[in-house]
């Protein structure tokens, strides 16, 4: 009996395969289930939860703050979009050219901060753009003669602190990516657009981005929901999910307000809903336009 | 591969050195944060233990010099606890979800005012204190009890007055040839705060924006409040609106501006503070204990007066901040929780050892006309002090205004300290508009 | 070189050293003031280490290079004073091996499952995987938040390990990797008499091992930096982490700041000495997930 177990090539998958079902039905399936329920509901700890249909939703649509926190989580997705996909790729192409010295020193230098947790790396900028004069930014603008600049305290500037931490953190990784594409595209295109008398900037044009356009799809992919998803940054950066008028406050931020800071479970989980639907759609419609549903067809 | 063989050497060498480091902390002392520090004060084999949460490590050391009394007094009852120290936002939102599932929650906790209607929400997970208050109730302020109950049950054994006082330099007063006891209203304030700017360059004061002592010593002293008689808040009042435009006037005249970290009671303010940027502090008398302890610079030039008011006549004092300590229903023992937060905290000598450890105003007010205590010369608090505190506690005594905490204060400190007074004062937005919007934000969010 | 010769075909080889020395300075000028530039905050942190947490809250973090107010009692605190840094550092380290070990095992298992047969429902559940890598994790806070606590696990290591125990992307990986392993090595197991489980365990795993590095080093990197579930679970502060217990010292009541920036700074070392010694898994396992795209 046992050895027919054992030795059956019909239940073999199944058992390899079975960890991963009970996790995905216990840890995500029941938990994704769960919030949906949740969202229609009012929930009070140690007492019934109370139906309250489509409220909790109506309720999000009229909340100023969390379409605060939409918005930011919208900019710094888009910001970090704009910076931190054309930034990697070109720094990727320039330490890929053959005229770089010290190419490994220098690819390490720019992952390492990836390495670092963002509890740490947080805590490092917020005093980096602390608003005193002597503080590391506010110094370094006082050599030009720019006054100290209260950068936390600002949307702006707060946003460009935000958006430094993210740059400094992701900027080495995904260059990596782009680095691990460019291996992937055959010398022989460059060389065949050589004979043909092609510039630099053409090759790069012709070749280059096309041929990195996979990559080019991952990183986005994971830039929108690393992007829209983002909170611990925010939470680091100014000591609490508090910042002043809310110009950190993002999606998670205000999941996390709602059903951890203010118990209201059952609003945090429409916060949750709305997230992982936006979510879904712009990643949805960035797939659809990249063209890989038709790769597969 | 030697190369790799050494790196691993190294790493594991390392991980047993640390491993080893890591056994080596249990012992203890008073529990600076990230410490999980056992106090047995004296406590024998058969002592129960008990874990004790707070946000501010010095109420650890207070708790210590009491556990000490209870154990000698108490030999068959005697009580080990646990200590830990949290970060204020983490540690009742920590508390709040432990209490709320069951689970994980301390015997003993420390609750911020600020955030106590919160747990007094339905059902409160917490134990009722009435009967072992009985005892300490006549010497008691009645209104600090009132401040952590609900429907006549207290849950909360609180700490002290917090009456406001003005903390001043008089370095920089000197300098600018400024008496601060000429200082009476806010016109004096504002005359004296400009003189300041001028000879020294510094600020008179702080224009605070992430709390709101400043705004709730203005209601105070137009006996207002942020909530009316029904608990309904009144964000956009007359006296609001008043108060603020003070306020925003003195920081227009460079008399006052916003700090870094936005109030006195941060760490970054400590440092301004401290390196003598700011020339006043207004804030409850437990800033003091600011003072002596991340202020080391400042000793002997601090000298504490009562708060300027708009007309001659009005409250120069509100208590403000505080926290109750309370015992909650999972606790291991909870009689015993019970007995001892209260013995610690409302007992006479509880209330000594509040002044003398904490250096905070008890609530036992028989305590503030007891010299030997009061004008101790070992007092560290009475040593780093120009004048004595008690003297201004006693001349404001009658005048301490009661600033209510309600269902929907949570809300409305969040609104305000988060929002409304960073757009008053950062930004320069139109005061009634910003009280106006608040009061929209604040009713939005308690629906 | 043969790109190179490709693309320099026009030039003569006396052009072109002229014309590469410039370009080669631009670039390495380039490079090193963009390192410059990220390494800066390594250097203000490192500085700091030095200096009292007071110098640091009164004038923020600078890169003052000050001897008169730099001592080592930071370090000298760190590795004799009283506090919990040790008893987290070791927390972090032991969750970090066995959130690792459990999940590449597991991860491991059911790649295999998923790239050596083919069964009923297979395509399903890989579309599940993908999915699973495409919900942001933080939605299933709550619900999964109050799961745990139904499950009696709230405070303990298992609550941070079990729900990541089958991790999509590494499962994903390592169905690549095997992919790449011929089938016939599998017919000849069986051909030897060794059962489904016992090729796998003998004759699959030995040949796994390269990809494990990577992948190992990935979840450690994710493990050892995870912060907001764990802080969540966690209420213990003898069970906290590194990046948990160095939050707790951000309180303004106590001077925790000489701890904090020291204890910060040492908590990136043990990275660094791993990630010099095994820089290229680090590498393969970050790009791992982008190669297929």
């Amino acid at each position: 009996m046992i050895k027919r177990f054992l030795y059956s090539q019909k239940v073999a998958p199944y058992v390899f395969v079975l960890p991963f079902v009970l996790v995905f039905l216990v840890f995500w399936i029941y938990p994704l289930g769960s919030s949906v329920t949740m969202s229609f509901q009012k929930i009070t700890l140690g007492q019934d939860a109370q139906w309250v249909g489509l409220d909790n939703y109506t309720k999000l649509l009229g909340d100023k703050i969390f379409l605060k926190a939409v918005m930011n989580s919208a900019v710094y997705m888009l910001c970090t979009l704009l910076i931190l996909i054309p930034l990697p790729m070109l720094l990727a192409v320039l330490i890929n050219n053959k005229f770089m010295w010290g190419r490994e020193f220098f690819k390490s230098s720019l992952f390492f901060p990836a390495l670092t947790s963002v509890v740490v790396a947080g805590t490092v900028f917020r005093l980096m753009f602390g608003e005193m004069d002597s503080s590391l930014i506010n110094s370094f603008l006082g050599w030009f003669g720019i006054e100290p600049v209260k950068f936390l305290k600002g949307q702006v500037t707060g946003f460009i602190a935000l958006l430094a931490l993210a740059t400094w953190r992701w900027l080495g990784v995904n260059m990596l990516y782009f680095l691990s594409g460019l291996k992937s595209i055959p010398d022989d295109f460059y060389e065949a657009a050589s004979i043909d008398g092609a510039s630099a900037w053409q090759k790069f044009r012709m070749i280059t981005m096309p041929l990195l356009k996979p990559t080019t799809i991952y990183v986005l992919t994971i830039s929108i929901y690393a992007g829209l998803a983002m909170f611990i940054e925010s939470l680091m950066l100014w000591n609490g999910n508090n910042s002043p008028k809310n110009i950190g406050l993002t999606i998670v931020g205000y999941l996390y307000r709602q059903g951890i800071e203010k118990s209201n479970l059952g609003y945090a989980a429409a916060v949750g809903i709305v997230l992982l639907v936006l979510a879904m759609t712009i990643n949805m419609i960035q797939l659809a336009f990249s063209g890989l549903f038709k790769k597969e067809d | 591969m030697i190369k790799k063989g050494f790196i691993v050497l190294t790493l594991c060498a390392l991980l047993l050195a640390l491993a080893g480091c890591g056994k080596s902390t249990s012992s203890s002392a008073t529990g600076a944060a990230g410490e999980k520090s056992v106090i047995d004060a004296g406590a024998g084999e058969n002592a129960t233990e008990l874990s004790y949460w707070t946000f501010v490590e010095l109420h650890g050391k207070f708790f210590e010099d009491m556990l000490a009394k209870w154990n000698e007094k108490n030999p068959d009852r005697q009580i080990k606890l646990n200590v830990t120290v949290m970060p204020y936002d983490d540690m009742h939102n920590k508390l709040s979800i432990a209490l709320q599932t069951g689970t994980g929650a301390p015997d003993i906790a420390d609750i911020e005012i600020g955030k106590f209607p919160d747990f007094l929400k339905g059902t409160p997970q917490l134990e009722s204190l009435n009967d072992v208050i009985e005892p300490y109730k006549d010497t008691i302020v009645p209104s600090q009890l009132d401040l952590y109950s609900k429907d006549g049950q207290v849950y909360g054994a609180t700490t002290h007055v917090g009456a406001s006082v003005a903390f001043y330099n008089t370095e920089i007063l000197d300098e600018a040839g400024v008496d601060y006891k000429t200082i009476e209203t806010w016109d004096d304030f504002k005359k004296a705060g400009m003189q300041v700017y001028e000879k020294t360059g510094k600020y008179m004061g702080t224009a605070d924006t992430s709390a709101n002592w400043q705004t709730s010593m203005m209601l105070a002293q137009q006996k207002s409040d942020y909530t009316d008689a029904s608990g309904k808040p009144q964000i956009n009042s007359p006296e609001m609106l008043k108060g603020l435009t003070v306020l925003k006037d003195l920081q227009d005249n460079n008399v006052i501006a916003t700090i870094a970290g936005g109030q006195p009671d941060t760490e970054e303010a400590y440092g301004e503070f401290n390196s003598g940027n700011y020339a006043t502090a207004f804030m409850p008398l437990w800033e003091m204990s600011r003072y002596t302890n991340y202020m080391p610079d400042l000793k002997g030039k601090i000298a504490i007066g009562p708060i300027p008011v708009i007309e001659k006549g009005m409250p120069r004092s509100y208590g403000g901040g505080g926290t109750g300590t309370v015992v909650t229903k999972t606790a291991k023992d909870v009689q015993l929780a019970k007995e001892f937060v209260a013995y610690a905290k409302l007992s006479e000598e509880g209330n000594i050892a509040i002044w003398d450890t904490l250096g905070f105003d008890p609530v036992n007010m028989a305590v503030w006309d007891m010299e030997d205590v009061t004008h101790n010369p070992d007092n560290e608090f009475v040593q780093y002090f120009e004048n004595n505190p008690f003297d201004v506690l006693n001349e404001i005594k009658d005048e301490i205004q009661l600033i209510k905490s309600t269902e929907a204060s949570p809300t409305i400190n969040n609104v305000l300290n988060t929002v409304t007074l960073n757009e008053i004062f950062e930004d320069g937005k139109d005061i009634k508009q910003a009280l106006d919007d608040a009061q929209a934000q604040v009713e939005q969010d308690l629906q | 070189m043969k790109k190179e010769a490709a693309l320099n075909m026009k030039e003569s080889s006396t052009i072109r050293v002229r014309k590469e020395l410039p370009l080669k300075i631009l670039l390495l000028v380039l490079f090193v003031l963009l390192c410059g530039l990220i390494l800066i905050p390594f250097y203000a942190i490192a500085l700091a280490s030095f200096k009292p947490g007071e110098e640091l809250i009164r004038y923020g973090l600078n890169l003052k290079f000050d001897l008169s107010v730099m001592s080592l009692s930071n370090y000298t605190y760190l590795f004799t004073g009283e506090h919990a840094y040790f008893t987290w550092f070791f927390n972090s380290l032991l969750l970090t091996v066995v959130q690792v070990a459990l999940t590449l095992i597991v991860s491991a298992t059911v790649a295999y499952g998923f790239s050596a047969y083919e069964f009923k429902g297979k395509n399903f559940l890989f579309i599940c995987v993908l999915l699973i890598m495409m919900v942001p994790f933080e939605i299933l806070l709550l619900p999964l938040y109050t799961l745990i606590f139904n499950l009696h696990l709230m405070n303990t290591y298992s609550a941070i390990v079990l729900p990541g125990i089958a991790s999509a992307a590494t499962i994903f990986f390592f169905r690549q990797y095997l992919s790449g392993i011929p089938k016939e090595i599998i017919a000849a197991g069986r051909v030897d008499g060794a059962s489904e489980y016992g090729i796998y365990l003998r004759l699959i795993l030995p040949i796994m091992k390269p990809s494990f590095a990577a992948m190992a080093i990935l979840n450690g990197m994710n493990s050892w930096n995870n912060f907001l579930w764990p802080f969540m679970v966690l209420s213990d502060e003898r069970k906290y982490t590194l990046p948990i217990g160095l939050k707790t010292l951000l309180t303004p009541y106590g001077n925790n700041y000489d701890l904090l920036i020291v204890g910060s700074f040492f908590s990136i070392i043990p990275i660094f000495i791993l990630f010099v010694a095994f820089q290229k898994y680090f590498i393969d396992g970050m790009t791992a997930g982008a190669v297929k795209g």
